[in-house]
């Protein structure tokens, strides 16, 4: 029998899972009639990528310190999903993206992003295999800020895109990006690191927006389903927590009356 | 045959997540334990990719003459140096070397950071004026007079102290409210086939 916890967990995957399979479902029957509303972020990264092909320069992605293993596996797929979209569309240039994170870990996974990139543009032999670079991060990732500040400069950088898992030192990349007039757009699931992004990025990106990279980017029924679904979960977690205000407020008299079965 | 190869990455995906969700949380758990100790060993295995990563982009910048190639020779030069040290049994010249160099170093980034970080407050004020961004510096300001060790500024400390249990608190709660539930989302999506990240 599972326990407390277990219950707990069970119901919301299901709740997740069946609220995810309607959405899909509703995209699928309705994809014209969902409109996404407008994102300033999502709208300018196709305009940076072409921006980029245009001056051939280099379009630059970074992963940071995601690690495609424990909590920031789920952050890690979004992300790749929506580098795979803006790498596919940076794959007809000369200039091959680049795509950059700390953790060793990532490197598969970057290597992947790239080179279906490429394939999907039926251009796989254009592919480089130094376009995937790995920095090691040491203490507090500034081994890791310092060596991107000067790979920006060197691959002649036009536009960055930083999301994934940053902390404070982003801001020395937001800075190098800023001098050298390269655009950034920037998004961390760590407080510190959002803060960050918000004050320096050209676009801001906060928490879950960081998901809905395929829905914007790409704009299937899937993608588009998932993006459905966080939203209705989220007037669900909005009315939970109301309901325990209400139920606060109220000192307990219904709803814990009612879950201890009382009148 | 490519399809095939992603039909038995969606079967594998999704049959150790369940599996390892049905031993969390109805199991014992020591079959999802495995399967993450698994995780953890191949992952470590990556430290030999990463090391092929840094030798292709750093030789390969040398052999072009590329930009910034004089820093990949330094880089190259530190990597073998470090590695023939350890071969050597001289372990403690590392130790010097990072104590001596790497710290120092980036203890001087870190120092660099609070400038970075003021600049990009003075740029979200110039480059945009909005209300949020107002209010944005004036909190920042707030933050930092209050974090003074000064008696003149006790007003400032309690408007910090509240600032931070109370609506930098609810604001952070919020957002990684956001993450969770987006975290679930994508975990399901994953389980059920949606996502295609592991597959064309």
């Amino acid at each position: 029998m599972p326990g407390d916890a277990g219950i707990l967990t069970i119901s919301i995957l299901v709740v997740t899972l069946v609220v995810s399979l309607l959405a899909t479902a509703v995209a699928r029957l309705r994809r014209q009639s969902i409109v996404l509303r407008h994102h300033p972020a999502y709208a300018a990264m196709p305009l940076r990528v072409s921006e980029a092909l245009e001056a051939d320069r280099t379009v630059h992605f970074s992963f940071g310190s995601l690690i495609p293993a424990g909590t920031t596996t789920p952050l890690m797929v979004a992300s790749a999903e929506a580098f795979t979209l803006l790498a596919t569309r940076a794959a007809v240039g000369a200039k091959t993206p680049l795509l950059t994170m700390s953790e060793v870990s990532a490197l598969p996974l970057a290597y992947d992003v790239l080179r279906r990139a490429y394939r999907l543009r039926g251009r796989a032999d254009q592919f480089r295999n130094d376009a995937v670079q790995w920095y090691p991060d040491g203490p507090r990732s500034l081994a890791f800020a310092a060596a991107l500040t000067a790979a920006m400069s060197d691959e002649k950088v036009s536009a960055n895109i930083f999301m994934g898992s940053f902390g404070p030192e982003l801001a020395l990349m937001m800075d190098a990006a800023q001098r050298r007039g390269q655009s950034a757009i920037a998004a961390s699931d760590q407080l510190e690191g959002q803060a960050v992004a918000y004050a320096m990025s050209d676009e801001v990106l906060i928490g879950e927006e960081m998901f809905a990279g395929g829905a914007y980017l790409g704009g299937s029924a899937a993608q588009v389903g998932a993006v459905v679904a966080l939203d209705m979960l989220r007037v669900l977690l909005i009315a939970g927590i109301l309901l325990l205000v209400f139920d606060r407020v109220t000192g307990g008299l219904y709803l814990s009356a009612l879950l201890r079965g009382g009148g | 045959m490519r399809r095939l190869l992603a039909i038995l990455a969606s079967v594998i995906t999704i049959g150790v997540g369940l599996v390892t969700i049905y031993d969390l949380t109805v199991g014992t758990g020591e079959l999802a334990a495995a399967l993450l100790r698994l995780v953890v060993a191949t992952l470590a295995l990556m430290i030999v990719a990463g090391v092929i990563n840094l030798l292709i982009v750093h030789i390969g910048r040398m052999r072009y003459l590329k930009r910034g190639w004089v820093y990949s020779l330094v880089l190259l030069v530190s990597a073998f140096a470090t590695v023939g040290f350890w071969l050597a049994g001289q372990s403690e010249m590392n130790d010097l070397l990072l104590n001596s160099v790497q710290v120092p170093v980036e203890s001087a980034l870190a120092g660099l950071l609070f400038f970075a970080l003021v600049y990009g407050a003075y740029r979200l004020l110039h480059r945009r004026f909005t209300w949020t961004g107002l209010l944005f510096i004036i909190i920042l300001l707030v933050m930092l007079v209050g974090a003074l060790p000064l008696e003149q500024f006790g007003l400032a400390r309690q408007v910090r102290e509240w600032l931070l249990s109370v609506p930098v608190s609810a604001g952070a709660r919020g957002i990684l409210f956001g993450i969770a539930l987006a975290t679930i989302v994508t975990g399901v999506r994953v389980l059920i086939g949606q996502d295609r990240s592991y597959r064309e």
